[in-house]
């Protein structure tokens, strides 16, 4: 197998990724960069709305740091490790002029300064965008800057697994899409940064790329999970294709209704109807569809008419495309079809506020592949994107220091143990007849939104564990029907599946083990927060057919829980 | 709204590529309603007919670029087109995918953009501002008309769609191709840069060799018009020292036209060929040009308009 090496390997080219690269090449060492994608294709396109940030002299004269610590904090059900959350908000206002100092195109005031609007659950308006396509913009802007530095990017390259020894990091062995020809890649230090997951439910928001294959990777090799059972659901996906109606649109006066053209939030939230918080009106319209006051193929309505075309034009320019581009819908006279989807990740690889991981030396991890944790048990809208950058930064950073001071040189044969890598992601899809990946991956999906999804309890969460571990089963006998020697999508799509499973066990073993709804995991058989019980981290391994769970505490530094009202 | 779903059978025929195989056609019969797009379409063709077929997508949204191919031979992203809309467009239930022209073919309909993101990177895609910035001393300020300006070109997510499209590109080495333009323009003009000499180096030759033909206009899902980014890096020509032939060339016709308009209100050919190409080769175009009866065109005389005056105004308020 051919061989390479580098003082450090990156896993993604979204937003996290990137900057991690962007600080250890910075620092002077040879960093690889992989993706399954060309950077700009990575799913932190996508995000629209923006990015939150207190600029001094820029910001609502009466914000200050501490309250946009405070709403993270309480958005995330107090399972939000203060510390970081305080380092997130004391560093947003650098890093978003740093990437203004780059080039990013943020809307301006009058006065040239950087422009700010109000997102839900901030006490102070401190998002900052970039038209509606704030991901995009600075997704291209961090691209463009990182590849003029000596960074050797592996586009199109997918990564297979860590390769360790004696618990630290000895390499990564990844394949190129294009001829299908392996590598490994010998290092000192990996950073995992690969995304999200969504593609583990039948409706998600995310990009088609986000299979969770860094999970996978992590578990794999002996690293846990932080917090797994926190998937965030957004109530306003467009039907059928998921693409995100903004919360702008219910806040501009929108209203959600079933099929008999009632507006039903009225009897779930009465005092903030169509505004009560996002897991609050997911529920609500999975429940309407479920007793059948949903429209055919499920979804229900979301009401713009009475808006009127001008002001929806004006205020609601986003929501107007998606509807007509995506799902043929004229909003200015017909309601948008709408149902909730998976959203983010709050769960993630096990690190520390730099990044680290402390079970495998050399091992980090930054973005919504990492829990560090600042987003809790439900993250604020526009603090993800902050998440990427501030924790990419930090995380490279680490990296830097990791290196400067580590002597030691991996040693091991891991000639041997990359043929082996090679050998099992083979071994797995060899056969020459059996099932072939769809129907494995329908089935995975299907059981991860019945059961792990909006509403859970020891039933459904039993009964996924067992279906999971029946899928997990029938990977051995997998099958890959393509025999192509470039590009084999269906290879990858299996490699990918394996990761999926992987994942699954352990968010359905988590969520079974916390009794308690806290978030944006809800039991309906445990409906209320438990602080005495479950204020505490889960950390989950995953040693062959089981996952191992033990608790960490939250850090906890200036704002004690309180009850969650809005 | 949309109890009617209007669910119907569609034949996806699909134009599909290996090296060991070459190029064949395969159909495939799939349940869509008014909501599917493309990418669904293929993502469902995938997962529950034919695990072997290859494509990209990622976002499903039009922000990611990844989608790029032909549906019923027009150059589109697959997730911004929906398959009923395709059917009603063109009166029927069959509908052709193949992979976007110009690109080498890799495996089905996923093409080889290698080349493509090399003119991408021939043009300096990243801001370069000056030190004292970079070094957080000092603070950019940018207009909202700029702001807005900018972010017109600065929207391209490098999907190629353009550039499958564009003839110059085909014939031309030398030229950038529309998606560099507009990525290059993007930084040209941005206030806040700082190596505008090396960029006009580096796009304005490039820019006279575009035909105006607007392909790329008309194909861009995100609007950019390249073409007007083209446009707007030529009246950069008068700034540049160092012009190559084909700028000069460019800016002479340019100014002729202009010229021509001025005096007759309309553009003269006979005229402006002779300013833009000198007399020599306007001689041998002359000899070609009686000899595929097109010299009558260039023989015409031109009347002058009337209320030339008014046309004069007008143009002098321009800068030229
Ligand atoms: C529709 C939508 C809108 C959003 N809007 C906002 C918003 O307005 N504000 C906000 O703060 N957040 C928003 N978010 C969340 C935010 O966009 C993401 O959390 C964030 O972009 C994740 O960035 P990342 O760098 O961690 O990963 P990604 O950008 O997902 O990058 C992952 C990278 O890993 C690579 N990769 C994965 N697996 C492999 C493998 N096996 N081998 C090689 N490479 C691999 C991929 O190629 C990719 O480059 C939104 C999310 C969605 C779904
Ligand atoms: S207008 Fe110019 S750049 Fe655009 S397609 Fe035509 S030749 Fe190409
Ligand atoms: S200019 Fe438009 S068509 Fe061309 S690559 Fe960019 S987004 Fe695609
Ligand atoms: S899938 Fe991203 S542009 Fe179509």
């Amino acid at each position: 197998m051919e061989k390479i090496e580098y003082d450090a390997v990156i896993i993604g080219g979204g937003l996290a990724g990137l900057m991690s690269a962007h600080e250890i090449a910075s620092a002077g060492y040879k960093v690889a960069l992989i993706s399954k994608v060309f950077p700009t294709r990575s799913h932190s396109a996508a995000a629209e709305g923006g990015i939150a940030a207190y600029i001094p002299g820029n910001s609502d004269p009466n914000d200050n740091p501490d309250y946009m610590t405070y709403d993270t904090v309480k958005g995330g059900d107090y399972l939000v490790d203060q510390d970081a959350a305080e380092l997130l908000s004391n560093r947003s206002g650098e890093i978003v002029m740093l990437l203004e100092r780059w080039g990013a195109l943020f809307n301006r005031q009058p006065d040239g300064r950087i422009a700010v609007r109000y997102f839900g659950g901030q006490t102070y308006p401190r998002t900052r965008f970039v038209g509606d396509k704030t991901g995009m913009a600075l997704l291209h802007t961090l691209f463009e800057r990182v590849s003029g530095l000596n960074v050797d990017f592996y586009n199109e390259w997918f990564a297979l697994d860590l390769v360790t020894e004696d618990k630290r990091v000895a390499g990564i062995v990844a394949m190129q899409m294009k001829t299908m020809t392996p590598f490994f890649f010998k290092t000192k230090a990996v950073v995992i940064a690969s995304g999200g997951m969504g593609m583990l439910y039948r409706h998600t928001t995310n990009s088609y790329i986000n299979t969770g294959d860094g999970f996978g990777i992590a578990l794999r090799a002996g690293a846990a999970l932080k917090d797994p059972e926190f998937v965030q659901f957004h109530p306003t996906a467009l039907y059928p294709s998921d693409i995100l109606i903004s919360e702008a649109a219910r806040g501009e006066g929108a209203i959600l209704k079933n099929n008999k053209g009632e507006r039903f939030m009225a009897k779930y939230a009465p005092k903030k109807l169509d505004l009560a918080p996002r897991d609050i009106v997911s529920r609500a319209i999975i429940t309407e569809i479920r007793e059948g006051r949903g429209f055919p193929g499920g979804y229900v309505a979301l009401d713009l008419t009475h808006l009127g075309e001008e002001y929806i034009k004006e205020r609601l320019a986003l929501a107007y495309e998606a509807a007509k581009n995506f799902a043929g819908v004229d909003a200015i006279t017909e309601p948008i079809p709408v149902r909730p989807a998976q959203h983010y990740y709050m769960g993630g690889i096990d690190v520390d506020i730099k990044g680290r991981n402390p079970d495998i030396v050399g091992l980090f991890s930054a973005g919504e592949a990492a829990c560090v944790s600042v987003h809790g048990a439900n993250r604020l809208g526009s603090n993800s994107l902050l998440d990427t950058l501030v924790f990419g930064q930090e995380t490279g950073r680490a990296v830097v220091e990791f290196l400067n001071s580590s002597p030691h040189e991996p040693t091991s044969n891991f000639e041997k143990e990359a043929e082996k890598i090679v050998d099992d992601a083979y071994k797995f899809v060899k056969s020459e007849s059996g099932v072939h990946f769809g129907e494995i991956l329908e089935k995975l999906r299907d059981v991860m939104w019945d059961y792990v999804g909006i509403f859970r309890d020891e039933g459904g969460l039993l009964n996924a564990l067992s279906e999971i571990s029946k899928l997990r089963g029938m990977i051995s006998s997998m099958y890959v029907s393509d025999k192509s020697k470039v590009y084999n999508t269906e290879f990858f799509n299996a490699l990918e599946l394996r990761n999926m499973l992987d994942l699954a066990t352990v968010i359905a073993k988590a969520a079974l083990d916390r009794k308690e709804s806290r978030g944006a995991h809800y039991r309906t058989d445990y409906p209320d927060r438990d602080d005495n019980n479950w204020l505490k981290h889960t950390i989950a391994y995953l040693r062959g057919n089981t996952v191992e769970i033990t608790y960490k505490p939250v850090k906890i530094t200036r704002w004690k829980p309180e009850p969650r009202v809005y | 709204m949309s109890e009617n779903l209007q669910e119907q059978e569609v034949i996806f025929k699909i134009k599909r590529f290996n090296p060991e195989k070459g190029f064949w056609w395969q159909e495939y019969k799939l349940k869509v309603d008014r909501f599917t797009q493309f990418t669904e379409a293929l993502r469902r063709i995938k997962s529950e007919q034919d695990p072997t077929l290859s494509y990209r997508a990622s976002c499903h949204m039009a922000v990611c670029g990844s989608c790029g191919m032909k549906i019923n031979g027009e150059p589109r992203l697959a997730c911004k087109t929906l398959v009923l809309d395709v059917v009603k467009k063109y009166n029927s239930n069959i509908v052709t995918i193949e992979p976007m022209d110009y690109f080498r073919p890799i495996k089905d309909l996923i093409v080889d953009w290698d080349e493509f993101y090399d003119r991408m990177f021939k043009v300096k895609p990243r801001l370069y501002p000056s030190k004292e910035v970079l070094e957080g001393k000092a603070e950019h300020r940018l207009k909202p008309e700029d702001q807005k300006e900018l972010w017109k070109f600065a929207q391209c997510i490098w999907c190629g769609l353009c550039v499958s499209a564009c003839p110059s590109v085909r014939i031309d080495p030398e030229f950038l191709g529309p998606a560099a333009h507009a990525k290059g323009y993007r930084f040209l003009a941005d206030p806040r840069d700082t190596i505008t000499e090396e960029r006009m180096k580096i796009l304005i030759d490039s820019s006279w060799r575009c035909t105006y033909c607007y392909q790329c206009f008309n194909v861009c899902p995100r609007d950019i018009e390249p073409v007007t980014a083209i446009k707007k890096t030529r009246s950069f020509t008068k700034l540049y020292k160092e012009k190559s032939e084909v700028a000069e060339r460019g800016e002479k016709h340019t100014e002729a036209i202009f010229e021509s308009i001025l005096k007759t209100g309309k553009i003269a050919e006979a005229a402006v060929y002779l300013k833009t190409y000198g007399i020599l080769q306007s001689l041998v175009d002359l000899i070609y040009m009686s000899k595929t009866g097109k010299l009558k065109y260039a023989l015409v005389q031109e009347r002058y308009v009337q209320n030339i005056d008014e046309i004069k105004k007008i143009m002098g308020g321009e800068s030229k």
